[in-house]
């Protein structure tokens, strides 16, 4: 610490005393965030500042991606064609069977007098930065609040559901993954409609809790999202189970699984914009008319 | 102060630091990301021990918070890390600056060590428990970012690349 310009007289503060009060405001500025959310204006300062330069330094990676496909072999691509002209008439065939359920499962909510689910309104988004994942796995979009995003939506991919909407700047927000630690998604196993909560565990991977040691859950089940928590619509895909133990200690089920959304591949997202609509309860008892 | 203008101008400073700040901006991704040098910490210990009077707690402070914006973080991590890299390159500087530039990178090594560690400290009290021990990984990436770094600045200025404060 002894620089050479150091005056006769200490005129500032030592080393260790500097290092001190810097730590107290660092210690504050973690109880201000982590507490109270003080600094979100900062982070939208930030967020600002750095979304030009960002999407600046994705163009190197997009043009690379461009040229590389651009020199796809030829026979690479004939094979493609006739998978997709197979994979068409597949989808041709079921596209009709699910025209004729949902005709009948019109006709059979009209009779129950259902309200029908409202048209979903979906936002494109692009990945634009993904941050390191020690603690919580995000993703930066490029969509914000000039989108009209608010936090709390969900995010899906061709495949399945990515997260959920947890900061929304002006030009691009950030999702928080399903894989991400107490990140919980309510969920139900498809085979047999039995609910519980999907919690991620980190490294990309999730878990069902709390499933009694009875449950009927097997390898390979798929979990969906459930709807009971009106923040995603019912029957989104969310993980396939790789895995069922049951331990000495404990009175339930570990259960884990693997998201289906591609959380470290997909660079093109939807995010839901209609929220399922809310329940009413129906008025246990008829309006009064008050007497004056 | 009597300073020469010399080769740490306030100019180069805070462009090698942009430039830092712009290589974190890449979109990086898998095994890269999890491996990628924390090129702003490595730019604030460089100067803090090349010109200590002008980058020094404050600056890397500052450029703490930044990271942290990066790292969707909590504010204050990578912040106080930074402040406490600082303080031992302070406390070992003028022996550091003695080393040819592999023995300073693996002098440099625990310091790199402490801040990562200190890096999952505040994040596991502030946030969640870390997934994993990945958060190690850039202090290998780091020291060998700083070898790379001090050598080719060796090969560039000659071996008179000595400190100037």
């Amino acid at each position: 610490m002894a620089a050479s310009d150091q005056l006769m007289f200490a005129r500032q503060l030592g080393a260790t005393a500097r290092l001190l009060i810097w730590l107290l405001v660092g210690v504050a500025c973690v109880v201000a965030d982590s507490r109270y959310h003080a600094l979100d204006s900062m982070r939208s300062g930030f967020s600002l500042l750095l979304q030009p330069v960002r999407e600046t330094l994705r163009v190197p990676a997009n043009v690379a991606a461009e040229l590389g496909g651009f020199f796809t072999r030829h026979r690479l691509l004939q094979n493609e064609r006739d998978a997709l002209r197979a994979e068409r008439a597949r989808l041709w065939v079921s596209v009709n069977a699910a025209r004729e359920i949902s005709r009948e499962n019109a006709e059979l909510r009209a009779l129950l007098q259902l309200q029908a689910r409202p048209g979903q309104r979906v936002v494109h988004a692009a990945l634009l930065y993904q941050g390191r994942d020690w603690f919580v796995q995000r993703m930066t979009l490029d969509r914000g609040t000039a989108a009209k995003l608010h936090s709390g939506l969900p995010v899906v991919d061709a495949s399945g559901l990515v997260g959920q909407l947890t900061q929304v700047y002006p030009g691009t927000s950030e999702v928080t993954l399903v894989s991400s630690p107490e990140q919980l998604t309510p969920v139900f196993i498809e085979r047999t409609g039995q609910r519980g909560l999907a919690a991620g565990s980190g490294r990309g991977q999730m878990e069902l809790r709390y499933m009694p040691t009875h449950t009927d859950v097997r390898v390979n089940d798929r979990l969906l999202t459930s709807g009971i928590d009106r923040v995603y619509p019912a029957g989104i895909p969310v993980a396939r189970v790789t895995r069922v133990s049951r331990s000495q200690s404990s009175p339930y089920l570990r259960v884990e699984g693997v998201p289906l959304a591609g959380l470290d591949r997909s660079r093109a997202v939807l995010v839901l914009l209609a929220e399922p609509p809310l329940i009413q309860a129906p008025s246990p008892l008829p309006p009064q008319v008050k007497q004056p | 102060m009597s300073r020469t203008q010399s080769s740490g101008s306030w100019r180069r400073i805070l462009g090698s630091l942009t430039l830092a700040l712009l290589l974190e901006q890449l979109p990086w991704s898998g095994w890269a990301l999890a491996l990628r040098p924390d090129f702003l910490l490595i730019g604030v210990l460089f100067w803090t021990l090349h010109q200590p009077a002008r980058v020094g707690f404050g600056s890397a402070f500052l450029v703490g918070l930044l990271a942290d914006f990066q790292n969707g973080g909590v504010f204050g991590q990578h912040a106080m890390a930074y402040v406490v890299g600082v303080y031992l390159v302070l406390f070992l500087r003028l022996r550091l600056l003695q080393f040819d530039p592999l023995r300073q990178a693996t002098q440099l090594f625990p310091i790199f060590l402490l801040v990562q560690l200190l890096l999952l400290l505040i994040g596991w009290l502030a946030a969640n428990p870390p997934s994993g021990l990945t958060v190690l990984l850039p202090v290998t990436s780091n020291t060998v970012m700083w070898l790379v770094l001090v050598g080719v600045l060796r090969l560039w200025h000659g071996k008179g690349m000595q400190d100037r404060a």
